[in-house]
């Protein structure tokens, strides 16, 4: 399991990150003393740490510039401040990726996996149960037997396997397509899905989608 | 100056000195002084006063033509007595002092209304960013909760706090954006998954083409930009949006389209202006007119030029024209 470090002043805002990103299968670690903020980030061991910029005692971007001195690991920053100076500063500091309040939750967690990702990369592929699955060539390989998805096809199957065994609901397939600039609508992210079913049950997954009424669906 | 202007000012001067040349030729003549010696004292009192004139004139046009000069050629015209030079004579002397003066009591106050400026604008800034918190936990809050019924809600609010923030942005003298090579379709696809839900709940296909460019803008303004436009599409009835880029040699064009109610040939020119609602502003949705108005400000802050383009009932084009400048692409 992934561990997450919230380094964020504003409480409620704090335990709800926390909340979002421990329904999503993440372990997090949330911040209470902001004055040792930089010993703790040093010794948290985290996967990656969530950082805001406006922070009493040191401020988020001093704390990134210190912590970068001694460790590389993925810092996101969060922000009300939303000017492209702010954002700017903050990459050139060595922030990963730099996100505005308010956001969209679902797209906070696609950045927190696209960042985990580029840090933990396994060769651009993956295993669903026997078959593999290859990104780059937008394929599923069984034994030999190899499905070629289409890129929502694949942008819906990488989400659910991400996710492989938790309810992964429409609204998060819909913000995930959308994000890699396929704005479709209802009826073709449903299409989608059935074609998608259709080539896993071809590769010999039968009813490997499951759709629970009202809430989305899980891969098994 | 012209002699003219001189003369006709001096002319009572001139008569004083006439009547007082008169009066000593009675004078003289009551004293039986030679013709010859009165035509050469009269000779003599007015060769010396013409030449005394003449030198008069010509110091004083010599400054008030240079001052001339300079106000018709100063954009800033209440910087004049820093640029020209003290004269050498009284009047203007005293003329010069009293413009610096006054211009430094305008400064100074000009100076005081800015500061008072930026401390308000300062002040929303930080109000904006505060207000975001709450909003952000709120939106999280419902996220977490699994529930909807409040998102659209929240995000009105969003965006009645950036429209806040981007008006007085729009607003300020200081410099707050970078401009920098901005890819367009990371931009759209931002605003897209903003206003998602909206989209679909009212049935609005969205298709974007020739957005695998970038553009010299700020990043955040044009996402307001496009967050603007987008609003408006879906407020005035569109069911279908389409955004296309034309890359030219020295310009990129963007187009905004959309197929909703359109805008009266009428109201086309103005819908740009401050407060301006026009047809639609009343018979649909209530309008601030102050969208498009930021939109402008901000677009020719940026340098970009914007325009529309409509025809009642059929569609409504917002061009934004991205200048290219060869300065960029040195590599």
């Amino acid at each position: 399991m992934k561990k997450i470090m919230i380094i964020e002043d504003d409480t409620v805002l704090r335990d709800e990150v926390a909340t979002l990103l421990k329904n999503s299968g993440y372990e997090v670690q949330v911040v209470t003393d902001l004055s040792t903020s930089l010993e703790q980030m040093k010794s948290s061991g985290a996967d990656l740490i969530l950082l805001d910029i406006n922070l009493p005692f040191v401020g988020g971007e001093t704390l990134l510039q210190e912590f970068r001195k001694v460790s590389d690991t993925p810092v996101i920053m969060l922000t009300s401040r939303s000017t492209e100076i702010d954002e700017v500063l903050s990459m050139s500091f060595g922030a990963d990726d730099y996100i505005t309040k308010p956001y969209n939750p679902t797209i906070l967690l696609l950045r927190i996996s696209a960042v985990l990702k580029r840090f933990t990369k396994t060769g651009g592929s993956q295993m669903y149960h026997d078959a593999e699955v290859s990104t780059v060539k937008g394929s599923i390989d069984r034994n030999g037997k190899e499905q070629v998805l289409t890129k929502n096809e694949m942008i819906i199957f990488q989400l659910l396997l991400d996710r492989q065994g938790e309810i992964v609901t429409r609204d998060d397939l819909m913000t995930a397509l959308w994000d890699n600039d396929e704005f479709v609508n209802d009826n073709a992210l449903s299409v989608n899905i059935s074609r998608l079913r259709g080539k896993l049950a071809d590769l010999g997954f039968e009813d490997a989608i499951e759709t629970r009424k009202k809430q989305g669906y899980v891969l098994k | 100056m012209s002699i003219t202007e001189y003369l006709k000012d001096r002319l009572s001067v001139y008569m004083i000195y006439l009547v007082t040349l008169a009066t000593a030729l009675i004078f003289m003549q009551a004293f039986h002084i030679r013709t010859q010696c009165i035509i050469i004292v009269y000779v003599i009192l007015l060769l010396g006063g013409g030449i005394a004139e003449c030198w008069v004139f010509f110091r004083k046009k010599s400054f008030y033509d240079k001052l001339n000069y300079c106000l018709d050629n100063l954009d800033k015209k209440y910087l004049l007595a820093e640029m020209t030079e003290a004269p050498d004579f009284f009047d203007g002397r005293f003329l010069y002092e009293v413009l610096r003066q006054s211009d430094k009591a305008m400064c100074e106050h000009i100076a005081e209304y800015r500061r008072e400026n930026l401390e308000f604008r300062e002040y929303i800034e930080m109000w904006v960013h505060e207000v975001k918190l709450p909003v952000a936990s709120l939106q999280l809050m419902c996220h977490n909760d699994g529930s909807t019924r409040y998102s659209e809600q929240l995000k009105r609010i969003d965006d009645y706090i950036e429209n806040v923030l981007y008006y007085a942005r729009s607003r300020n003298a200081e410099k707050d954006y970078i401009i920098k090579a901005v890819p367009l379709k990371r931009v759209f696809s931002e605003i897209a998954i903003k206003n998602r839900s909206e989209l679909l709940e009212r049935n609005i296909s969205l298709s974007a083409e020739g957005l695998d460019t970038e553009v010299m803008t700020d990043s955040k303004w044009l996402a307001f930009i496009f967050g603007q436009l987008m609003g408006n599409s879906i407020k005035y009835e569109a069911d279908e949006i389409k955004v296309y880029a034309e890359d030219f040699d020295d310009k990129t064009v963007l187009h905004f389209r959309d197929n909703g109610i359109g805008i009266s040939e009428a109201d086309l020119p103005y819908i740009f202006e401050k407060s301006f609602t026009g047809e639609n502003g009343r018979t649909h949705t209530k309008s601030t007119g102050m969208g498009l108005y930021i939109v402008k400000m901000l677009c020719t802050k940026l340098g970009h030029s914007v325009q529309a383009d409509s025809v009642q009932g059929e569609y409504t084009d917002i061009t934004i024209v991205f200048g290219k400048d060869k300065l960029h692409n040195i590599q």
